[in-house]
């Protein structure tokens, strides 16, 4: 008998394996799944960081609807938060502050779910900068760019409803300004904002209850799918990969999805999850119970969105009172920098990549990244976005930096208009030439070689600098390589020629290489196409 | 402070809390006085020099001593010598105020004056938009003597005596705490933040963070309204309410459950965070993952 | 590239045994099917038990099993730690930072305990896959192609026009049907009249003739309950009137230094007019702006700043803006004196409280 169990055992993945395959004929998909090549760069991982924070999100938020009660019925508190003990409040805010201080473990979720929710909204933009400086938007993959700008605004609504449940001071604060915005609109703006709120605000208690469901179910279920295209289309159309020895635009070169790739994604993962978790025990997020419950009379200085929004909080602030009022109508200040400016904003977002291949009548499929300084104009154009983004960012918080480094509120708003226009194009012009300025460089290095630091006097008194140059003389002597658009070494010991530099942030982790022997011709041209150079 | 307040009526007697109220702050900070602090130099040395005149008064007592000061307590005589030292030079001899310096102080209480003496924004360093929170110039007592001077100058608001906290059980007190938290969110937290972190003003002012301020420090601000603080006169904040008041300010000093609490400047300083530690922790790991091996 | 290949492909030293090696090779010949070539292919450590590869099996087994104390303390922190709420007690508040310590360091544990095995030591590889992207073939596209237009034919549109009209007739209100009861369970009509009113609610608020300025706690207020320099938070003394039911109603009121509100009875305009009460005069707590209280009341400058875009109105100019977004003065409520002393409102709002809208004239 046990020997046969155990012949069971040691037979069962195998007996399973057939099973499944006499069914489904996996083996070929399967195979192909595990040797799939996925390329290797530290700036393909910022996308994942987005996705691991998704669901930490999905697992934190499934914990917080067990205890929440999305409600604007009112009730007198009673909880353990004695400074707020009899004080009348809704059921949303008493079941927030309940989270926080009567479930065990409850605060530490809630801090979680938020910073995930901040973690979310981040490593989705740096992700996006990364995909638009590099060029990975081209042909064929426009669709995935269009539905990242989608998972923004999802990303953006779902964070903004999220704000906005608990019900406290800010949260209503929030929701007041977002109802004067959708007030703002012309024509529908107030049946619209009555539909969205049962009546005149804070209406007749249905917004909570509204925003609760698109939080916990529209919007996540639209995140969901969404990111199953995103990924799927990764997928499907294959990572794009920098460009250096051995890639071309029809090939991937990297390691195979398992173990490797796999493995490595795992342990980020949970290292993403653990620095969430770091942060949500150690640093407090979003003290509710500071704020207290919302009422219409009350309002705490320094109220601001979380970080996402505030690009629109700071383009407020600076907005200044133009108002039409015109036929009896009025036209309020608000509409411009809430609606339409961010409806411009995506919009060219999302139409770059058609912008720019139609700019350059470029028709071709694109697998090979560029670096930022190969493509001055759309760096500088990306630079100029993100100082705009960041005056707006910053002056959403104007208040908070003039109280903190004491500066007139009021000269902050001034210098926030100022500069909103002022260093855009600044920015434009010094990425410009910024990016000119490596590319030149990179291009003397491939001529002439790498600066080896040794001064030659020559025999009329005159001094040169020696250049080791990257390739062996070809049969016309020439030392010159083209110029490929990835990493060229500027430095003797990238190359070989000195001892490399030693690594490991307190002891070597290996030990230094003895020096090597003065750089023989024929080497050359190996060294320069060695690969990554990091 | 009850007193004081004027009878329903068209401006009934409202000459006098007029000029008290005004005189608590330098109204000459104004937009009409902005162009002065250019002389924040020529104060300063006024200021010096006036000191140094005050040592050698101290040192020649007979020069002083033209004036009748028989009417004041010892403890205001003591006052007026320190005030005659330290402080002539902008709120003017008889503290009737010198125009373009400082404000008259007839009738601002000894409630402003230990306010203002006590958390060092008297005597000011310079002529700015509000005067700043600095370590005390006069000790505890060198305070209550000017303060005691000023009262009997001019009359005006005065701290209580007493405990300025809610006693009781500790019921009773969990119960005035919540009081106080309402109150205090109502009237006090739109300028100064929920979290007591202080916020900004227009024109380079601001209110400024609770933490730092003692009971009667909070309590004399309540009464009569420093700077820019609107006054809450004892008919609309009972003596009762500004203890709890008081008593929710230092709840909220207390350790909080959830991690440290970045100074709870609210939104921003989390979205801070989140690139500072969090996006580049982040970042660094995937720079060693992808790293060569 | 081959010549790596060539020196380093086939791990042929010492390690893998016999088996392994064909494993591999079949391995590699599959993935060749599958368009993928590996040209690199190195152990980290060809020789086993290396002082080196010893201490990196150590580094990882470290790491996992702090990972299993971290949680196990995670877990026992959990269960055992007083969780309850104290505010006194640092160690009640030090529960939620030990629960995140303990997770976080136990994740990251993890995290690097199962990098550093699929870094360090696990083969390096280079691998390469060929891309097939690109369009299909022409022979594919144009079967597709008529695969569709057969399918047109088949359905017969093009023969029956009126199977297609009427469908499209028939369905469409289907969608309207769907979309009706979903929409249209929202809307509410924002321009009915409110009760006993004769315009709508975002033309009124809960102020009306005679009714009585009153604190959060619903008692009234008396000029003398206000020094000059002060300022109070009032509302509609009507039942719930001070809650968010009313939440266009809480108006401040200032008692303003006798020259200042000379300065303001020189500058009343218009419909304001008549509308103060000795030092006295309210103004709508709601920003004419976003609709935040716009409440921080700088009593030297007589200044009114909304906190939310720093908007600021002069108290002394009808509440006139000065500064920021804000287009329009906050609206002054007329208030009064009744026969018992107590503060009324002489009417509701001239204009509409709070922030601007299409239908505003």
């Amino acid at each position: 008998m046990r020997k046969r169990a155990k012949l069971d055992v040691k037979s069962m993945p195998a007996t399973a394996a057939n099973a499944v395959d006499e069914r489904l004929q996996v083996a070929r998909p399967l195979r192909g799944l595990l040797n799939k090549v996925f390329p290797d760069h530290w700036s393909f991982l910022l996308g994942e960081i987005a996705l691991f924070s998704f669901i930490v999100l999905l697992l934190t938020g499934v914990f917080l609807t067990l205890f929440f009660d999305p409600s604007m019925k009112e009730v007198t508190y009673n909880g353990s938060y004695l400074p707020l003990r009899g004080v009348h409040m809704s059921a949303a805010y008493e079941s927030a502050l309940n989270i926080s201080f009567d479930v065990r473990g409850g605060l530490i979720m809630r801090q979680m779910h938020h910073w995930a929710a901040l973690l979310f909204m981040a490593s989705i933009v740096i992700h996006m900068f990364r995909i638009f400086f590099t060029g990975a938007f081209r042909k064929p993959r426009e669709t995935n760019w269009v539905i990242g700008i989608v998972l923004f605004i999802l990303g953006f609504l779902a964070g903004f409803t999220g704000y906005s449940l608990p019900d406290d001071g800010l949260s209503g604060t929030g929701l007041r300004i977002a109802h004067a915005i959708i007030l703002s609109i012309p024509v529908i703006g107030t049946w619209t904002a009555d539909a969205l709120f049962g009546g005149e605000f804070p209406g007749d208690g249905s917004i909570i209850p509204r925003a609760y469901i698109a939080h916990v179910l529209l919007i996540p279920g639209g995140l969901l799918a969404l990111i199953g295209a995103h990924l799927g289309l990764v997928f499907k159309q294959k990572h794009t990969q920098w460009p250096g020895p051995g890639r071309t635009n029809t090939n991937v070169v990297g390691e195979r999805m398992f173990p490797r790739y796999v493995i490595k994604q795992g342990g980020f993962f949970a290292i993403v999850f653990g620095v969430i978790a770091l942060m949500a025990g150690l640093l407090s997020i979003n003290p509710i119970w500071l704020f207290g419950p919302y009422e219409a009379a009350i309002v705490s200085a320094a109220s601001q969105p979380d970080w996402y929004v505030m690009f629109l909080d700071g383009s407020t602030r600076l907005m200044p009172p133009w108002e039409v009022r015109a036929f009896g109508h009025t036209l309020p200040p608000l509409f411009w920098p809430t609606v339409v400016l961010p409806g411009i904003m995506f919009t060219l977002a999302g139409a770059y990549p058609f912008i720019e291949a139609r700019r350059n009548k470029d028709k071709t499929v694109h697998n090979l990244l560029q670096r930022p300084r190969d493509v001055p104009d759309r760096t500088a154009l990306g630079a100029m976005a993100i100082t705009f983004y960041m005056v707006l960012a910053i002056s959403g918080g104007n208040d908070v930096v003039a109280e903190t480094f004491e500066i007139s509120l009021n000269a902050m708003t001034w210098a926030g208009r100022i500069l909103l226009l002022l260093l855009p194009p600044l920015a434009y012009w010094a990425a410009r030439r910024v990016c000119l300025g490596l590319q030149q460089h990179d291009r003397e290095v491939l001529a002439h070689g790498v600066e080896t630091g040794i001064i030659k006097r020559m025999p009329d008194g005159r001094f040169v600098e020696i250049h080791q140059p990257l390739a062996a003389p070809d049969e016309h002597g020439h030392t010159e390589l083209e110029y490929t658009g990835w990493v060229v070494p500027k430095k003797m010991n990238r190359i070989g020629a000195l001892a490399p530099a030693i690594k490991g942030f307190f002891y070597p982790v290996e030990e230094p290489a003895a020096p090597a022997k003065p750089l023989a011709g024929s080497s050359g041209k190996e060294l320069e196409t060695s690969g990554r150079q990091q | 402070m009850t007193s004081e307040n004027p009878a329903p009526g068209r401006g009934l007697r409202a000459g006098l809390p007029a000029r008290f109220a005004r005189a608590v702050g330098a109204r000459a900070n104004g937009p009409a006085g902005r162009g002065r602090r250019r002389l924040g130099t020529i104060v300063r040395i006024s200021a010096a020099l006036a000191l140094a005149g005050g040592v050698y008064a101290s040192f020649a007592p007979g020069m002083a001593a033209a004036e009748d000061t028989s009417a004041l307590t010892p403890a205001a005589q003591l006052g007026k010598g320190l005030f005659d030292t330290s402080c002539t030079t902008c709120h003017g001899a008889n503290a009737q105020g010198v125009p373009g310096r400082g404000p008259s102080l007839i009738g601002v209480g000894a409630a402003s004056v230990e306010f203002q003496v006590s958390s060092g924004r008297m005597p000011m360093a310079r002529q700015e938009a509000q005067a700043q929170r600095k370590d005390p110039f006069f000790n505890e007592d060198q305070t209550r003597q000017l303060a005691q001077y000023i009262q009997e100058l001019g009359g005006g608001p005065e701290i209580p005596q007493g405990p300025l906290t809610p006693t009781g059980s500790k019921e009773a007190t969990a119960e005035a705490v919540a009081r106080g938290g309402q109150l205090f969110r109502l009237n006090c937290g739109s300028c100064h933040t929920a979290g007591t972190g202080g916020g900004a003003l227009s024109s380079g002012k601001f209110a400024p963070a609770i933490a730092p301020a003692s009971e009667r420090q909070i309590y004399a601000a309540m009464l009569t309204g420093p700077q820019n603080m609107p006054v809450f006169g004892d008919n609309q904040l009972t003596p009762e309410q500004k203890r709890e008041v008081i008593a929710y300010v230092q709840t909220m000093q207390a350790q909080e459950p959830g991690g440290w609490g970045m100074g709870k400047l609210g939104p921003v300083t989390e979205g801070l965070a989140i690139f500072l530690l969090g996006m580049t922790a982040l970042v660094f790991t995937s720079l060693w993952i992808a790293g060569k091996s | 590239m081959t010549a790596t290949t060539k020196e380093h492909g086939v791990p042929t030293t010492a390690g893998p045994g016999h088996e392994d090696r064909t494993r591999f090779e079949t391995m590699r010949d599959g993935a060749r099917e599958d368009g993928i070539e590996i040209v690199h292919y190195e152990p980290p450590f060809p020789k086993t038990g290396t002082p080196a590869e010893r201490r990196l099996q150590t580094i990882v087994a470290g790491l996992f099993l702090s990972t299993g104390l971290l949680a196990t303390a995670f877990v026992v922190i959990y269960i055992v730690w007083p969780w309850e709420y104290d505010r006194d007690s640092l160690i009640s508040n030090l529960y939620t930072p030990m629960l995140g310590l303990t997770l976080g360091l136990a994740l990251v544990c993890t995290g690097f305990g199962i990098m550093i095995w699929g870094k360090k030591l696990i083969p390096h590889e280079i691998a390469i896959q060929e891309r097939h992207d690109g369009p299909s073939s022409e022979h594919d596209r144009s079967v597709t192609v008529a695969t569709l237009q057969y399918l047109g034919d088949e359905m017969g549109l093009k023969r029956r026009p009126l199977l297609g009209l009427s469908l499209l007739a028939g369905l469409a209100p289907v969608g309207a049907a769907v979309a009706a009861p979903l929409i249209g369970g929202m809307i509410k009509d924002p321009h009915k009249n409110v009760e006993g009113r004769d315009d709508s609610a975002l033309m009124t608020t809960a102020w009306n003739t005679g009714i009585r300025l009153a604190r959060e706690d619903s008692s009234p207020v008396r000029p003398e309950d206000v020094s000059v320099g002060g300022q109070i938070t009032v509302f509609p003394d009507i039942p719930g009137g001070h809650t968010n039911r009313y939440a266009d109603s809480p108006t401040l009121l200032i008692h303003l230094r006798v020259e200042d509100m000379d300065r303001l009875r020189e500058n009343l305009y218009g419909i304001n007019e008549g509308g103060i009460w000795g030092n006295f005069v309210a103004y709508s707590k709601i920003c004419t702006h976003a609709g935040c209280p716009a409440s921080l009341y700088e009593q030297q400058t007589n200044r009114l700043l909304c906190p939310c875009h720093q908007s600021q109105f002069l108290i002394t100019d009808n509440a006139k803006p000065i500064f920021g977004p804000a287009t329009r003065r906050l609206p002054m409520l007329p208030i009064t004196v009744d026969d018992e002393g107590f503060f009324v409102a002489q009417s509701d709002y001239k204009v509409p409280v709070g922030p601007g809208f299409w239908e505003r004239p």
